[in-house]
């Protein structure tokens, strides 16, 4: 059964994390993305570690490889005069075009929507810089990491008392790449009825601003900047990070009202801490937290965060360990699910990814193919779609172009 | 009135995580016909707050008008079968259902795919399941924070280096949110499919779990390919990702990726003698020796305000960014030339700014049209002129609480 986007080709410009991103959305639904690249200003993630085998090697790089899965790549040189013609051609097959440079880049490129639209006029472009297309600051550069701290993110997270935090990861990235692949199929289905393609300015900034919409209501609200408080609930107690028996380990549990509570209590075969007048209601629970969360600890620190949550959750108490990397790799239940994706890469071999986060029953997602190595699909591209002769690609190879 | 990109797309909307409302808000907000259903006491989110004067009132919750822009709604019991009744008319004239109830919720609730699809063959349902629907753990309870831990997103965020300190959640909903793109994503891929004729109605099922293991940065394949653990506060395998606070109290947040950037702020830095020992010579051996670099950095950084060194390195080119405050953002110049707060006037709760468009489609805009709706503002409209109920009816119906 063909994927939702079967026979969609997308002319991928992306590079770093949030484009490619997007691209992989669209790639495991179908469309065949084609990732071109050039060896003159190699993409950040190739030249970030992991690299299987430890040594600096572009075409070993877990990162790329992740965030680059089912997709095409060629090597051509866009900043060539040549090379951006051959861009042009490629675009001209395809129905998406996806790039996340500095605004005005492309455009000094040649390769703005304004001059694609012209060889493509059903195209949809999508261009998703880090400040967006227009404003005072939309030359400035940006990376997926600084939108954590420019969209409020960071200052609204942080233990209690302590400094603006960073949440671990550059979270800017996916967001948007997640986003900016549902507004590239909303045009597509607009597309599809009305036979009209678009351009679409996003910025990395807005989208990491809109999954804390709540936090300006607050601000509006009442004046004031939420105060950060860790792992703590307003709403629920206790609602935390519990340290367990083992070398950093912990678990993390939540209790939602009193019922919550009381089983809880009963789990940690203490049924008079329900009765405990410090405890009894959740406003007791948050105004002695500090002493509920030590007589947790007490008891999460005799077990294995694993069997801590397995106990919780038989009392129907959610609970579960903060999985590390090698955790979450060797989770059973998504492993079970068939969630991880092992596929045969030319250098690497068939290492273990995250794969698709849904499952669709008519119209299935697939990765399907481990991220390309460094022009892998030079012939396919430039030979058998567009066509050029052997002779051709090996003079545009000769003089940079295609490189 | 301008082209909407999902115009006539009629989606019923139900569920309690947020993650529902998120999915159908990213609908509504390119034009969908959206109908939110809650039950008598209403959604969840009506009592999350954040309140004016901290005063709960659930037309005025910060959460509740958020996320739910654009939509119609109605109180529907859809556990009785009156209810199911009017759900079912509904449901056979929607494209789309979308819910975040648990798999045993929907099961109970009736929510399952043989069911809505013998009444709409063309319908898309898509369910976002906290663990998925399948798998040992489906039926492990979870919270925002517990499937963060779950995720394995709580593992990368908080301070290194210190066993006492734990995991940390980043702010908000951020599981809630990348459940809702998710599920949107991958809604509007099976609507293009219909829309195609590769499909008809089918069935999506989201994992919460796996759309967070799914954007772990470089941390699965640091486990794959090089058997290192990730620790907290992310990995760097470069500097400078830091966050400093300036002269001025306010923080900045000092980036620097690629060396021609580096090189560049040495240059604004004025060249000072420890940029040029061996142990800065590159942004590798910058992170290998950061403890000891970190405080001439940071030094120099304290000699400025947040506002002028922003400025002063984007003007270089050199990726720095500001350690945004809410009422940073709202006052931010840029961001208001974009137009991306957007006023909109609430019968209850009043003018608020909201968070707006993640991107901007030229052809078919983002726009909010309509407020969050009141608790069962749209029932008579629904229920009556939809779906031609009489008065009659409709009062039964609330008689027996199914409205």
């Amino acid at each position: 059964m063909p994927g939702p986007l079967d026979g969609i080709r997308v002319a991928d410009f992306t590079w770093v994390w949030a484009g490619p991103t997007c691209t992989m959305q669209l790639a495991h639904m179908g469309a065949e993305v084609i990732r071109m690249e050039t060896s003159g200003r190699i993409c950040t993630l190739r030249m970030l570690p992991p690299w299987f085998g430890g040594a600096p090697n572009p075409n070993r790089s877990g990162y790329f490889n992740q965030y680059n899965q089912g997709k095409r790549g060629i090597l051509l040189n866009i900043a060539s005069p040549e090379g951006a013609v051959i861009a042009k051609r490629l675009v001209a097959m395809s129905d998406v075009a996806v790039e996340n440079f500095a605004a005005g880049v492309m455009k000094k490129l040649g390769l703005n929507y304004e001059e694609l639209v012209k060889v493509r006029p059903e195209l949809i472009m999508m261009s998703m810089s880090g400040y967006g297309q227009t404003g005072p600051e939309s030359a400035y550069v940006s990376y997926g990491p600084a939108q954590v701290p420019m969209s409020g993110l960071s200052q609204l997270t942080g233990y209690k008392g302590m400094q603006p935090m960073h949440v671990g990861m550059s979270y800017g990235d996916p967001n948007a790449g997640l986003h900016a692949a549902f507004a590239v199929i909303a045009a597509l289905f607009h597309r599809e009825r009305t036979g009209k393609g678009q351009y679409i300015d996003m910025s990395q900034w807005e989208s990491s601003m809109t999954v804390i919409g709540e936090a300006f209501m607050h601000e509006q609200m009442n004046g004031e900047q939420p105060e950060r408080d860790g792992n703590r609930s307003q709403r629920m107690s206790p609602h935390g990070q519990f340290m367990a028996a083992g070398d950093d380990a912990w678990v993390s549990i939540v209790c939602t009202d009193e019922a919550d509570w009381q089983k809880l209590c009963r789990v940690m075969d203490k049924p008079e801490l329900a009765d405990d007048p410090r405890f009894r209601t959740l406003a007791d629970r948050k105004a002695n937290e500090d002493e509920l969360e030590m007589l947790i600890m007490e008891w999460t620190l005799q077990y294995d965060p694993f069997e801590a949550a397995a106990m919780l959750q038989a009392a129907g108490i959610a609970a579960y360990p903060p999985l590390s990397n090698k955790q979450v790799l060797s989770n059973k239940h998504m492993e079970g699910r068939g969630f991880f994706v092992e596929k045969e890469h030319k250098e690497v071999g068939a290492l273990r990814h995250a794969g698709i986060p849904f499952r669709m029953s008519e119209t299935p997602c697939e990765v399907r193919s481990a991220a390309p190595v460094m022009g892998q699909d030079n012939e396919y591209v430039f030979g058998e779609l567009l066509g050029m002769s052997s002779d051709e690609i090996k003079s545009l190879t000769d003089r940079g172009v295609i490189r | 009135m301008p082209e909407r990109a999902l115009a006539d797309v009629t989606v019923i909307e139900c569920g309690k995580t947020g993650a529902a409302a998120y999915a159908a808000k990213l609908m509504a907000d390119l034009g969908a016909d959206v109908i939110k259903i809650e039950p008598p006491e209403g959604d969840p989110a009506r009592a999350l707050g954040p309140y004016p004067g901290h005063k709960p009132h659930r037309e005025k919750s910060g959460t509740f008008l958020y996320l739910n822009t654009n939509k119609q709604g109605v109180t529907l019991d859809i556990a009785s079968a009156a209810g199911r009744g009017v759900l079912d008319k509904l449901l056979a004239k929607a494209y789309v259902l979308v819910h975040d109830f648990t798999p045993r919720e929907a099961e109970a609730l009736g929510l399952t795919y043989d069911r809505v699809h013998a009444v709409n063959g063309d319908l898309v349902m898509t369910s976002i399941f906290p663990f998925g629907g399948s798998g040992p753990e489906r039926d492990y309870r979870a919270e925002e924070l517990t499937l963060l831990s779950a995720g394995g997103w709580a593992w990368l965020n908080g301070w290194p280096g210190m066993p006492e300190m734990p995991p940390l959640k980043p702010y908000g909903f951020q599981t809630a949110y990348q459940g809702g793109v998710n599920a949107a994503l991958s809604t509007m891929g099976a609507l293009f499919a219909r829309q195609r004729g590769l499909a008809k109605g089918q069935h999506i099922e989201v994992s919460v779990q796996e759309c967070i293991a799914s954007i772990l940065e470089m941390t699965l394949p640091m486990w794959s390919y090089s058997q290192i653990t990730a620790v907290r506060y992310g990995n760097r395998p470069i500097q400078p990702i830091e966050m400093f606070q300036c002269k001025d109290g306010a923080w900045i947040f000092a980036l620097s990726i690629e060396e021609h950037q580096w090189q560049r702020l040495v240059e604004l830095m004025e060249t000072p003698e420890w940029t040029t020992w061996e142990v800065a010579a590159n942004r590798f051996s910058r992170a290998s020796n950061w403890d000891a670099l970190r405080p001439f950095m940071e030094e120099w950084v304290s000699q400025w305000t947040a506002a002028d060194l922003y400025k002063a390195a984007q003007e270089k080119r050199v990726p720095f960014a500001p350690v945004s405050t809410l009422s940073d953002l709202i006052n931010s110049e840029h961001l208001n030339v974009r137009g991306f707060f957007v006023e909109v006037d609430h019968t209850e709760a009043g003018r608020l700014k909201h968070a707006g468009a993640p991107y901007k489609l030229a052809g078919t805009p983002w726009e909010i049209r309509s407020p969050a709706p009141t608790l069962g503002q749209h029932n008579r409209q629904v229920f009556g002129e939809r779906l031609g109920m009489s008065e009659t009816e409709i009062s039964s119906l609330t008689k027996a609480g199914a409205v």
